[in-house]
């Protein structure tokens, strides 16, 4: 038996012996991500890579998932931050960011800015300084299920098409006993995407100078976009989501459900599984206007107390280089030059995609404009939930909106 | 120090000042454990929110002082704190008579049970045992529109259920029943009061001639007193914090008819890191259930009797 203890101590000495050693031999960078699964699986891949080229580097890879934003903020509260970390709150976390404009204009020949659309580099500048390198990026389209196009007999969605187009359309597919709809309304959208139909209808949620909501979220442009979708679920051309009911609109569709879904990157992966053959087709204009898209884009950062800077800045050009953009499956490239090489601005899928980040430059995401943009956005939801409840009013509960919202402007 | 002293009267009262300070010493090292776990985990804090809630004072960034503009603010141009505030005072107004009234009225049942008590003192007591989070997945399912186990049972009998969480004006509703699915614990309490009666007093009623409702209420209620006030307080107090329920099952909606006053806290601090802001308002919190408490208590001691207790004479008790 004492031989026993003297093993396991030996043994347990050995290991801690051992972990000092490398833990003296290595550098160790830590990444913050919110992504899981798929996506979580190819950043440390990259990370890997990473450390390949880098000898006595290890990249710490802290996935934070759910509840990143309130991890996030504890680790800077406590002095404590990742050395790099994704990045989309902008002006809340900019104070505590490096400023990477000086990094960016040295390495140019290496990073090629110009590669990068300037909507996607929009936002993540604060005050004229770029705070993150975008890694990754969706716009939003409809995507339309060709089989319940065909059965239907109706004719697919083309480029230039109308919201009027849509509900046409949609309203061929409604089947009382099917439980079956043309398109879904969501009762709890997310305000920051739903900004798209507001630009599309030449309006937006704030001034651009961030200081007034009154004529904007509540203009008749905006109840216009807003009646349009109560009116929808009204005539049920639309089913509603999110009413009491937690199913979403990506399950609907992938069960046939719904023949017209509007979405993005995210879902893609999960419609390819389900099997039928499918159609992307731009976000619908109203009337002769372009239309606008949501820019979801993941961006990179670096904390301004990182404990290795320099080396945080390597990992962040090595995440934007066109090898990483191009690992990356799960959203979409964000360096022109990539998107191209691999044909995707031209492939009939991914074209929307691309087209309509073309015309989605001229706006600013409303939180990118107002620090309290978390609390009037939250107002707003509550318009937009009560006006699907409604199925009308949307006037009315947007000037409500914007009285609760008034005193958080200051 | 002068050495003389040490050797008078003088000195042996300053030896035994010590031995008696060591004496009175000794319990307080064998309580210091929970004493100091009190001044770093709750008083600590509690000092530390009132001073942030004097701050505007984001996780990130520069800390100011504001003064009082931060209560200025929630009671003057807030109108989702006076709107989270009602929500938690009809929650409580519901919630707290209904968890008493029907933990008693189980505790009762148990007491009088003839058989299987301890299975039925198990299966009422489970749902305090599950963690907050399995409880509302069974509820989410319970009240779900299309696939709930409750509109199923009420197609059985010809009713086209209501959308439960989806409706505004029968969410909060969903949420009391939830909620007092968990009062397991207050009954054991009271059932445990109840065991606590002495026969005698039943006996020597029974035999005066004193009718069961009388033994009611010159009995049974008097001697459980300081259990029902317990269970009083305890319950206001968690009706007033209550926020697992709500911010899983309905996230405060639908149009903010669940969102309750802690969760107006919660979201104010983890939400929108407007950490003085949330301070602000978890002191506005604890000083309305301080003052319920104490009225609570005040208003008890006219009613509840302590065994073993001694009162002064009524004619004293202005004195």
């Amino acid at each position: 038996m004492p031989d026993m203890k003297t093993t396991i101590i030996g043994a347990l000495l050995a290991l801690s012996v051992a972990g000092a050693a490398t833990a003296r031999a290595e550098e160790v960078l830590r990444f913050a991500t919110w992504d899981t699964g798929e996506s979580l699986a190819i950043q440390q891949a990259i990370a890997k890579k990473f450390e390949e080229k880098h000898p006595g580097v290890k990249v710490q890879v802290e996935p934070y998932a759910e509840g990143y934003d309130q991890k996030l903020v504890a680790a800077f509260g406590a002095g404590n931050p990742p050395d790099v970390m994704y990045m989309w709150n902008f002006p809340q976390y900019y104070t505590s960011l490096m400023p990477l404009d000086e990094l960016i204009a040295r390495d140019s020949a290496e990073i090629k800015p110009d590669d990068f659309p300037e909507g996607l580099m929009n936002t993540t500048r604060i005050e004229g300084k770029t705070y993150g390198m975008p890694s990754g990026f969706t716009t939003q389209v409809v995507f339309y299920n060709k089989e319940m196009f065909a059965k239907a007999g109706v004719e697919e969605p083309k480029e230039g098409w109308t919201w009027d187009d849509l509900r046409a359309k949609a309203a061929k597919f409604r089947d009382e006993a099917g439980k079956v709809y043309g398109f879904a309304v969501d009762a709890k959208p997310d305000p920051y995407d739903f900004e798209q139909f507001l630009w599309s209808n030449g309006t937006k949620y704030i001034s651009d100078d961030g200081k007034e909501i009154d004529g904007y979220m509540n203009s008749d442009a905006a109840a216009a976009v807003l009646g349009m979708f109560a009116d929808m679920a009204r005539k049920e051309e639309a089913v509603t989501l999110h009413l009491g009911d937690e199913t979403g609109g990506d399950t609907l569709f992938q069960g046939g459900k719904i023949a017209m879904f509007q979405s993005a990157m995210w879902d893609k992966a999960d419609i390819d599984a389900a099997g039928f053959s499918y159609g992307v087709a731009p976000l619908p204009t109203f009337g002769d206007r372009p239309a606008h898209s949501a820019l979801g884009v993941s961006a990179i950062s670096i904390a301004k107390d990182a404990a290795h800077p320099d080396l945080a800045w390597e990992f962040v050009k090595f995440f934007s280089s066109p090898d990483s953009v191009a690992m990356r499956v799960n959203d979409l490239p964000v360096r022109k030059s990539v998107a191209e090489a691999k044909g995707m601005t031209k492939d009939p899928v991914y074209k929307p995609f691309f087209d309509i980040l073309a015309t989605s430059n001229t706006e600013r995401h409303a939180y990118l404009k107002n620090a309290n943009w978390g609390k009037i956005q939250d107002n707003l939801a509550r318009a937009i939930e009560a006006t699907m409840i409604d199925q009308g009013n949307a006037k009315a509960h947007l000037d409500d909106a914007v009285k609760r919202s008034k005193r958080l402007l200051k | 120090m002068d050495m003389a002293a040490h050797t008078g009267p003088k000195a042996e009262v300053v030896r035994r000042r010590r031995a008696n300070a060591g004496r009175h010493l000794a319990p307080f090292l064998f309580i210091s454990p929970w004493i100091l776990g009190f001044l770093f985990f709750t008083l600590g804090p509690l000092c530390f929110s009132l001073t942030m809630s004097f701050f505007d004072w984001p996780v990130v960034g520069e800390r100011t002082f504001v003064g009082l503009d931060n209560y200025r603010s929630m009671f003057m141009e807030d109108p989702q704190f006076r709107e989270s505030l009602w929500i938690t005072v009809k929650f409580a107004a519901i919630y707290v008579p209904f968890n008493i009234v029907m933990s008693f009225l189980l505790a009762l049942l148990l007491h009088h049970a003839t058989f299987a008590s301890g299975f039925f003192r198990t299966v009422f007591y489970l749902p305090s045992v599950i963690s907050g989070v399995a409880l509302v997945t069974i509820w989410s399912w319970i009240y779900s529109r299309e696939y709930g186990l409750l509109n199923f049972m009420l197609s059985l009998v010809g009713i086209d259920g209501p959308n439960w969480l989806g409706d505004p004006s029968l969410a909060l509703v969903a949420i009391i029943v939830a909620s007092l699915w968990g009062l397991g614990g207050t009954m054991l309490i009271l059932l445990t009061g109840l065991k606590a009666i002495p026969k005698e007093l039943y006996e020597a009623a029974t035999v005066s001639g004193v009718p069961g409702w009388a033994q009611m209420v010159f009995i049974t209620l008097p001697m459980l007193g300081p259990m029902l006030i317990f269970t009083f307080i305890t319950s206001i107090i968690s009706a007033f914090q209550q926020l697992t329920i709500a911010l899983l099952l309905t996230k405060g909606g639908p149009l903010g008819s669940t969102y309750f006053f802690a969760m107006y806290i919660y979201d104010n601090a983890f939400k929108y890191f407007d950490m003085g802001y949330a301070a602000a308002g978890s002191w506005v919190m604890f000083v309305i259930v301080l003052t319920l408490s104490l009225v609570v208590m005040r208003w008890s001691a006219a009613w509840v009797y302590y065994e073993g207790e001694v009162r002064p004479a009524d004619g004293d008790r202005d004195a």
